[in-house]
């Protein structure tokens, strides 16, 4: 009763739950006029690729998807017009994190899949278009067979179970790197994967698997030794445009990382795309990539918006 | 009535003092850390200046490369001060980048204020690796980046037409990383992979370095060149040797 009575001053540290923009007589507050940038942060719509978006990530009128997930409204710190629309993530530190805890490396890599379940959610809900994820590089081979082998099977069964929610969500999958030396059965899981979500635009999931930024460079320009054999190209016009459109990222619209986040501590690209990274903001990240969760992308994306913009001399802010 | 209102009207009043008084008491500590952190650095820097880290492993960064932003980069003075410090460390061989290629133009300047410091181009890949007498600068713009490795790429297929026109069948797979390498070693990126990579600059990028070259280096961003300081500088590289790195195994 005494809230009745209270003078304006108090009142407006209240800060109300935001209306729900498509049915405002959802909202408890109906009553108050909202600040003005209160607006667009109850339902974030994402942003699409294509003119029309697909039906799966259309939004209900109460402010829940298709899929029956409500999107994460737009944490107050950042601001939708300046989100990244290509976030590239080099997911890292899962050996530490079992290790401390005594367990497998295994069972550090099965911990990092629900990260990156959120992260996937965070930038469907958030407008962020494309996300590439680095989950294993040429050099990883290297690593324990036990290790290897458990990692392969986690990337199929991860990916099978995935992808009638990503079908339902819009996201498209699509994995690069060299391929031929997965398993047979992972390369089909893949395939099938690609082929179910190709039609998908509301996020595009670059997966970054058996790939190394050297051995990108190297099949592009393979690629445009091909064309030239072929008499598709002649050998003068060969520059750093031919090479660019032959790299594996050109599935993509936006194949240049406007966001690197790297978890794990480490202060390096570990030849993680090498050449599309030349102008990408860094965000390095102490945490364990199983650690890691909406607060620290949060984290990651707040930053890249109060950083200054640069392409050489030129200022974007 | 009047009553009841005057006495909720004092309340709020109480409790906008009682929102008010933690702010403000917030505000203070927030800007006391902050003095606090800054004067720690300043004597962090000056003690690491007195040689705190008598037992620094300079040795461990074999190259050492810098970013520049370009804009910064006209402050020649700065970045020779800046080559000077690495020297004294004990940092030998070094490579100065900025986009536009401001520090390339400016090295004849540059060797005239540094009299210890050679070219890449005057030694050989052998002695840089190797702890010289002297410093070993490699000055680089965007144009040695990308540009670099689409010229290294012609090379490589005009040797491979050349053997072709010859009889030979045109193989696809000499192109691999250490013709590459190679390759790129002829049409002028002559330095190896750094160990440490500097970024001076408000950016957190890379601002287009040579790409081939960053495969495992260690990317700090050290703020702007106008607040460089010899104990960051110090504090950065003690840190670099404490690293262990597995390389992906």
């Amino acid at each position: 009763m005494l809230s009745l009575t209270l003078p304006i001053p108090l009142l407006k540290t209240l800060t109300p739950p935001s209306p729900n923009i498509n049915n405002p007589s959802l909202s408890p507050y109906s009553h108050y006029q909202p600040r003005s940038r209160s607006l667009t942060r109850g339902l974030i719509v994402p942003k699409h690729s294509s003119a029309t978006a697909p039906p799966s990530a259309t939004l209900r009128d109460d402010g829940t998807s298709l899929a029956g997930d409500s999107p994460e409204p737009l944490p107050e710190e950042l601001v939708a017009e300046l989100m990244p629309k290509h976030v590239a993530v080099i997911i890292d530190g899962h050996g530490r994190w079992a290790k401390l805890r005594g367990l497998p490396a295994s069972a550090g890599h099965q911990a990092g899949v629900q990260p990156l379940r959120t992260v996937v959610r965070l930038c469907c809900s958030w407008g962020i278009q494309v996300l590439t994820v680095f989950v294993l590089s040429t050099e990883n081979w290297f690593r324990p067979k036990v290790e290897v082998d458990s990692l392969m099977k986690l990337f199929e069964t991860t990916i099978n179970s995935s992808i009638a929610c990503m079908k339902k969500e819009g996201i498209q999958i699509y994995v690069i790197g060299d391929s031929s030396k997965l398993p047979e059965s992972l390369r089909s899981t893949i395939a099938n994967a690609e082929k179910s979500t190709k039609h998908n635009s509301r996020l595009q999931l670059i997966v970054a698997m058996n790939y190394g930024g050297k051995y990108d460079v190297v099949q592009a320009c393979k690629s445009v030794a091909k064309k030239v054999k072929d008499g598709l190209l002649h050998l003068d016009n060969i520059n750093e445009k031919i090479i660019e459109k032959e790299l594996e990222t050109k599935c993509t619209e936006f194949p240049y990382p406007d966001l690197l986040i790297r978890a794990g501590g480490e202060l390096r690209l570990s030849n993680f795309l090498l050449w599309q990274l030349a102008y990408t903001e860094f965000y390095f990240n102490k945490t364990p990539w199983p650690d890691f969760g909406k607060e620290e992308f949060v984290d990651a994306l707040r930053s890249f918006q109060q950083r200054q913009r640069h392409y050489g001399g030129e200022r974007h802010s | 009535m009047i009553l009841c209102f005057w006495f909720s009207f004092r309340l709020v009043q109480v409790g906008n003092l009682g929102l008010q008084l933690p702010w403000y008491f917030l505000q203070i500590i927030v800007s006391a850390w902050y003095f606090i952190s800054v004067v720690g650095n300043l004597f962090e820097s000056y003690f690491i200046s007195l040689k705190k880290y008598k037992s620094l492993h300079s040795g461990k960064v074999r190259y050492l490369a810098i970013v520049i932003e370009s804009e910064e980069a006209y402050q020649i003075s700065k970045v020779v001060k800046l080559s000077q410090w690495l020297d004294s460390i004990g940092v030998k061989n070094v490579c100065l980048y900025d986009m536009n290629g401001v520090l390339k133009k400016s090295k004849e300047t540059m060797f005239q204020k540094l009299k210890n410091a050679k070219s890449i181009e005057e030694v050989s890949e052998v002695v840089t690796l190797h702890a010289p007498d002297h410093m070993t600068l490699e000055f680089l713009s965007y144009l040695d980046g990308k540009e670099a490795v689409a010229k290294a790429a012609n090379l490589i297929f005009v040797e491979n037409s050349k053997r072709h026109n010859l009889g030979g069948e045109l193989d696809l797979q000499i192109l691999l990383e250490p013709q590459m390498n190679k390759a790129l070693q002829i049409v002028g990126s002559k330095g190896p992979e750094p160990d440490l990579l500097l970024v001076y600059g408000p950016v957190r990028s890379h601002l287009g370095f040579p790409a081939w070259r960053l495969r495992y280096t260690e990317i700090i961003h050290m703020g702007s060149l106008n607040f460089m300081r010899y104990g960051s500088l110090m504090k950065v590289i003690n840190n670099f040797t404490k690293v262990h790195q597995n390389y992906g195994t």
